[in-house]
């Protein structure tokens, strides 16, 4: 024991002395926070709609003028014809336009059902996907406005009169209720899963650097000569690694609840638990690629290979529902992939252990595999 | 002339024999771009919903129905002695949609019907697309129960341009091409030069009789070279594997990507010179190359969305404007019209980046 508490005072005095890595700490992981936090934002709002209005009545602007006048669209000019708006959006000058029947207010007026057009640029599939709900719902609820003042189709289309009688059937609605987040506050979803990729990343990164570095400067032997025993040797690396970065992660929550006021709902023991076991796996991939390279700069290089797909697929950034099927059960095999959960869940949505045990289970068997991983490597390397 | 080539046969030769470096340089960005594009993405599809049917008569059966045969939707059960609430905190679905008692009833009696969503919200954008799709199936359910014909008067009929099967990878693919062309040929120049710089081989090249400008752009032009081999491999999985192709005048994506070349390489010799140190050095092109533009170019979120406080550093993140040109040669052919001022801003910043590394050398030069 005294032998691991002496190893233990050197590897705390080494990180002490060394002030670039300390600050590498704190200032990355809250400048990545807040930027993250604060630019990823996939909110659609304000689209520039072109506006070709060939009825040109009190109507007509009236209709157009309900689709500007909410958030999600603004007025991006008016048009004459259809190859200029066409050319306006190719130009990405606008991002939807909207073409106005000649025979709007005519058809309005006698109650003869109609269509106007709406053209979006679906380059973006996201904004166009939620675009095409708002546009759809503004004309909806038009259409109760002018139920409302009396304006109600008089022709009955041939497959509405086939099946119903012709008095009239109730409409169904919808009433959404938002929870957890009623304000939509996109920085929410980024932030908590920025959360568990700034704990595997830099802990991956630390623990790799640490591992290198002493066997860049030969030093391993002189550890060796020691009556310690490996894996004295590496409990004693990794536990003032795990020290820090737990200060780092108290760190980051701390940024999310002062800039982002993201809530704390649940156990926060049972974030601080998990946190603690993701820092960990992260420490035993750092140390597992370090026994792989030979300096610093191929640690770095071929943290490249692995750090990319280990955040992509984790859905901390973007919803693991989204990725094509075949991919979505390749991201249980990511730590971060839970932890994601288990932050947000604790944070937003108040869940305990109840709900979250698969997911803290999964952590503390990446854990234990990663750490014993790393052990047995650093182990036969050294033998 | 000729010392400019001979010098940038002398750093392909040092590539060519480091073989993780070649790695880095070829493979990685082809294996970023397969997995990236495919798993980048914002359009979530089959997600799993509850419906509790409070009413339990043919009416409410058929609402059902409609959404079990959704491909947005896929209906989970749920016991309905358990509160639908708990099915969010459970992670078991993102959004429970409650039919209330009478249902059938009401609807027959003519009376409207308010059926009550629960979204979980944790993830805004796929709450807001998860209201939009319930949405858009319960009037397709009013459509087909002949109810719509009384209240709609005006129909919207969405054209979607472009990208009509709005697939994602068509949108994301593009930009992650241009965050991994901004990021391993820049990497690459950077490492080399910072090698130069700890090794103090730099000294030798002080003393020859070369010129500074001739040894950067030697430098230069090899990892051009590297740039356009990316360029073509990643070209090629563009236009095979994600189906897409070139729209329009493809002059202005021609001019733009060897401009472009020039610009990211410009820049790695800048960070490699000013930080003779390479694993600093890596770090920061990581910072300019991946987080600049990973972030601050539009890649995923749009730029309009970034704060207005921020969003003006992404006036001069050069990812952002080669992103512009490539998926307007690639989605919307714009043609010169459109494109020429992210040419002329790529053009600008690479100029700006070769007189930083010029002066960078001329005082180390001096300094030595």
């Amino acid at each position: 024991m005294s032998r691991l508490r002496a190893l233990m005072r050197k590897e705390f005095n080494q990180i002490r002395r060394d002030k670039r890595m300390a600050m590498s700490l704190i200032i990355p992981p809250t400048l990545q926070l807040l930027l993250f936090g604060f630019a990823l934002d996939s909110t659609v709002s304000h689209l520039r709609l072109g506006v070709i209005d060939w009825s040109q009545t009190p109507e007509s602007r009236e209709m157009v003028s309900t689709l500007t006048e909410s958030k999600s669209f603004q007025l991006g000019g008016d048009y004459t014809s259809v190859r200029d708006l066409e050319a306006a959006i190719s130009r990405g000058k606008l991002d939807a336009g909207i073409v106005v029947p000649y025979e709007f207010a005519r058809d309005l007026r006698r109650g003869t059902p109609l269509d106007v057009q709406i053209l979006l640029n679906a380059a973006n599939a996201n904004t166009a996907t939620i675009a095409q709900g708002y546009a759809e719902g503004v004309i909806l609820s038009y259409n109760q406005t002018l139920a409302g003042e009396g304006i109600r189709p008089r022709v009955r289309s041939v497959s509405g009169a086939s099946g119903a009688p012709p008095g009239h059937r109730g409409v169904v609605g919808t009433m959404t209720a938002f929870l957890y987040n009623p304000g939509l506050v996109n920085a929410w979803f980024i932030v908590t899963g920025t959360f568990g990729v700034l704990l595997i990343l830099n802990g991956s990164l630390l623990a790799a650097t640490a591992m290198v570095k002493e066997r860049e400067r030969g030093t391993v032997e002189q550890l060796l000569m020691t009556p310690a025993s490996t894996t004295d040797i590496v409990i004693a690396k990794i536990a003032p690694l795990f020290v820090l970065l737990m200060v780092m992660a108290t760190l980051a929550i701390g940024v999310m609840r002062l800039f982002f006021a993201v809530p704390v709902r649940g156990s926060l023991v049972l974030l601080a638990l998990s946190a603690g076991l993701c820092i960990l796996s992260g420490i035993g991939i750092g140390t597992v690629v370090a026994t792989f390279t030979k300096s610093a700069q191929q640690a770095m290089m071929t943290a490249f290979f692995i750090n990319p797909p280990l955040s992509v697929l984790s859905g901390s950034l973007t919803p693991v529902e989204a990725m094509p099927s075949w991919l979505q059960p390749i991201t249980w095999l990511n730590p971060i992939r839970h932890f994601g959960i288990i932050a947000r869940a604790t944070l937003m949505k108040g869940s305990g252990i109840e709900v979250l045990w698969p997911n803290f289970l999964a952590l503390v068997g990446f854990t234990v595999v990663l750490v014993s991983l790393s052990i047995w490597r650093f182990r036969k390397q050294l033998g | 002339m000729r010392r400019i080539f001979s010098q940038a046969r002398k750093d392909l030769t040092q590539l060519v024999r480091d073989r993780l470096a070649l790695a880095l340089a070829l493979l990685l960005p082809l294996i970023l771009l397969f997995l990236l594009s495919t798993a980048i993405s914002l359009t979530v599809h089959n997600l799993p919903l509850v419906i509790q049917d409070l009413d339990d008569s043919s009416a409410s059966r058929r609402f059902a129905d409609v959404f079990r045969s959704s491909i947005s939707f896929h209906v989970v059960s749920w016991p309905p002695d358990r509160k639908p609430e708990d099915a969010l905190t459970a992670n078991r679905a993102r959004g429970v949609v409650i039919v209330p008692k009478n249902f059938g009833h009401d609807l027959a009696r003519g009376a409207n019907v308010q059926v009550q969503l629960l979204v979980d919200a944790t993830d805004s954008n796929t709450a807001r697309i998860v209201q939009g799709y319930v949405n858009q199936i319960t009037r397709a359910f009013n459509q087909n129960s002949g109810a719509m014909a009384d209240a709609t008067l005006v129909g919207a009929q969405v054209r979607l341009w472009y990208n009509p099967g709005r697939d994602s990878p068509k949108f994301y693919s593009p930009g992650i091409f241009v965050m991994g062309i901004s990021m391993f040929p820049a990497l690459l120049a950077a490492l080399a030069m910072a090698k130069e710089g700890e090794q103090k081989t730099i000294l030798q090249v002080y003393v020859s009789s070369i010129s500074a400008h001739e040894y950067l752009l030697g430098k230069i032009l090899a990892y051009m070279v590297v740039a356009a081999c990316e360029w073509v491999l990643g070209m090629t999985t563009l236009l095979t594997v994600f189906g897409l192709h070139i729209a329009g005048d493809p002059t202005p994506f021609i001019v733009g990507s060897v401009l472009y070349a020039f610009c990211v390489v410009s820049f790695g010799t800048f960070v490699g010179a000013g930080i003779p140190n390479q694993a600093a050095a890596i770090q920061a092109v990581a910072l300019g190359g991946f987080l600049l533009v990973f972030l601050l170019s539009g890649l995923i979120f749009p730029v309009e969305n970034i704060p207005a406080g921020l969003r003006w550093v992404s006036n001069i993140v050069w990812g952002r404007y080669y992103i512009e040109i490539v998926r307007d040669a690639l989605l919307q052919g714009g043609g010169w019209p459109a494109m020429w001022f992210p040419v002329l801003m790529i053009a600008v910043l690479g100029a700006l980046f070769y007189t930083l590394a010029w002066r960078v050398m001329r005082r180390m030069q001096v300094k030595a």
